[in-house]
């Protein structure tokens, strides 16, 4: 057995174990309220109506800003690492480092004159 | 001289430049960017004589992941000449774009313009792929190229028949790079090595986990071969190459045909090389060679049925996989003054030409006569003696006769499968020759003999007269005279 995957094993015994918890305590304490309402079974604050359309349509802006927001989270997430490791390439004389990075931004840079040009961010219209 | 990878910088450049002017000079006909995309490239094409590898001494890091060989550099032209004739066909089939982009009253050209840059990035990405030495570069390249497909092919928005091909290529897609990426996973796993020429090394040491567990070894160059084969269009990974070929717009079904083809060759044969002169080889060829007798008969058969042009070029499409495949099949046995490489090259060299001919006519006569049926095919040599003329060059060399590209590439798999006496894959590829000759000559006979169904003719600009005439030539030349291509990569 290895033990390296031991904090894996309990995670997911806590993360079960968590949702096992969460949804026996609603049952035991939803018990003591039993007096239905038609208001009481209504969907509230964020929930979804329960009738309608089981696929409505959403706006297409809705999947155009979730793009964009990934390209720049990863933007980010390639930052990051590179930030780390910057300063040593630096100090090695390693300057492509510095240089390939502006590419990148600078290639998703044009993407995002792009996208504001072609009013992939403009959301009235 | 320069370092090579400039050209790929260039490329991905003028790309750039090109979606910047297209979104910002709203004025410009979004033709001019494809016909700057055309002279860009055509200038890279030149400059692709003016290159050079690492200089002596030079330990730079990209040169551990970025070969410049005769291979690479054949296959960057290939990918550079194929994206000038698709952006040549793209300009012919803009009006049936312009149809399904939904008609805008106020801005005709609205969409277009990416149409005619996109293919850029695409050849960037074929073009680092014939360079690509490290399984991690080879992974990014072929993403690049894949991504910008799974776009073009759904370009067509309006379209249900192109949405569906979108939506197909997409899934398999994912699903072919799944299979790929874990096959090279499994391969750094047991070498540790992401560098080719060292997972090469490392199988001589008969410590190394590739040699002690050659199964798993196996285990992982199939599964490579299943996400190649999806690229290929291999059987039977192939089901998807009829749909997506026929939905996809004309020039980009011929991008896929001859450029996604190419890429998933050189690919296959820089990983399998090493292993070809190893003790999994036995197994591993068997695996190829199955594949390549199943491809070559089921794409010569199923195309001998099709009523749709596009269709029977897919299924063609296919069994020329399967020939190729035989060729690689037979590099760790062949004895042959040529080698694998050279003969793999010249196959692909002919086939390039023949089907981006093929293609070519399609996308001017779907644009001018509206259909991709075979019978829009009749009586074309009245419509367009000059058509009719390129295409019965296409079709014959596609079926193999004498002094054409296609006959000297296939004479030479078949030349090189008999020294390695491999007699069963050779009675399939027979049957499927002769398949070949009566599907192909099919639109032959029905240019020639058959009557048109009015005398509706077909204009064809200059532009696509000259590369038209320059592939047709291209044929011919390669068909009598290979020796060029076959002495670019004699040892």
């Amino acid at each position: 057995m290895n033990t390296d995957y031991l904090p894996i094993l309990v995670q997911f015994l806590i993360a079960g174990g968590f949702a096992a918890v969460t949804l026996l305590i609603s049952v035991v304490l939803g018990k003591t309220a039993q007096q239905r309402s038609e208001v009481k079974d209504q969907a509230y604050e964020c929930g979804m109506l329960p009738i309608g359309e089981t696929q409505p349509r959403f706006s297409v802006k809705f999947y155009l800003v979730a793009m964009l927001f990934v390209i720049f989270d990863i933007e980010v997430v390639f930052l990051y690492p590179w930030a780390v490791s910057f300063q040593e390439f630096v100090r090695d004389g390693v300057w492509v480092a510095f240089y390939s990075m502006l590419g990148f931004v600078g290639i998703l840079f044009l993407a995002y004159l792009y996208a504001l040009k072609k009013g992939a961010l403009r959301w009235s219209d | 001289m320069m370092p090579a990878y400039y050209l790929e910088a260039a490329v991905v450049i003028l790309g750039l430049v090109l979606m910047v002017m297209e979104a910002f000079v709203e004025k410009a006909d979004k033709s001019l960017i494809a016909k700057m995309g055309i002279v860009g490239l055509l200038v890279v094409l030149v400059s692709l004589f003016f290159v050079s590898g690492p200089a002596e001494g030079d330990d730079a890091p990209i040169w551990s992941f970025y070969a410049v060989d005769p291979m690479a550099l054949f296959y960057k032209g290939f990918a550079l000449v194929t994206t000038i004739l698709v952006l040549i066909m793209s300009l012919d089939y803009r009006s049936v774009l312009q149809h399904y982009m939904g008609a805008d009253q106020e801005k005709p050209g609205a969409g277009i313009g990416e149409f005619h840059y996109l293919p850029l990035f695409t050849c960037a990405g074929l073009m680092w792929m014939a360079s690509a030495k490290d399984i991690v570069s080879i992974f990014v390249a072929l993403e690049l190229v894949t991504i910008s497909f799974y776009v073009l092919v759904a370009f067509m928005r309006r379209n249900v028949g192109s949405l569906e091909a979108g939506v197909k290529y997409l899934i398999l897609g994912a699903l072919s790079t799944g299979f790929f990426v874990y096959g090279l996973t499994w391969l750094f796993g047991l070498s540790g090595e992401t560098e080719l020429s060292k997972i090469a090394a490392a199988l001589g040491n008969d410590d190394s986990a590739m040699v002690r567990y050659p199964k798993a070894l196996l285990f992982s160059l199939a599964m490579i071969l299943v996400g190649l084969g999806f690229k290929i269009a291999a059987v039977p990974f192939q089901i998807w190459v009829p749909d997506v070929y026929q939905g996809a717009p004309t020039p980009i079904t011929a991008f896929l045909s001859v450029g996604s083809k190419a890429a998933g060759f050189v690919v296959g044969y820089r990983i399998m090389e090493p292993f070809f002169a190893n003790h999994v080889a036995p197994q591993l060829v068997t695996l190829i060679l199955a594949i390549s007798g199943a491809t070559i008969l089921l794409g010569n058969l199923a195309a001998v049925a099709q009523e749709n042009f596009k269709r029977l070029l897919a299924y063609s499409s296919i069994s020329h996989a399967g020939f190729l495949l035989l060729a690689l099949g037979c590099s760790s046995s062949t004895t042959s003054p040529v080698n694998v490489e050279g003969v793999m090259a010249l196959y692909l060299g002919g086939y390039l030409a023949m089907t981006l001919v093929a293609f070519h006519v399609m996308c001017l006569v779907r644009a001018q006569l509206g259909s991709e049926d075979l019978s829009a095919y009749k009586g074309l040599s009245k419509r367009s003696p000059f058509l009719a003329g390129v295409l019965l060059v296409a079709m014959i060399s596609l079926a193999g006769v004498p002094f054409t590209a296609g006959f000297i590439g296939k004479m030479y798999v078949f030349l090189m499968a008999l020294q390695s006496r491999y007699f069963v894959i050779i009675a399939l590829a027979v049957v499927g020759v002769g398949a070949g000759f009566y599907y192909y000559l099919k639109v032959v006979r029905a240019m020639y003999w058959d009557d048109a169904a009015d005398d509706q003719s077909v204009q064809i600009s200059t532009l696509s007269k000259v590369a038209m005439l320059t592939m047709v030539a291209l044929i011919v030349i390669l068909g009598i005279y290979p020796t060029p291509i076959l002495n670019l990569f004699a040892a």
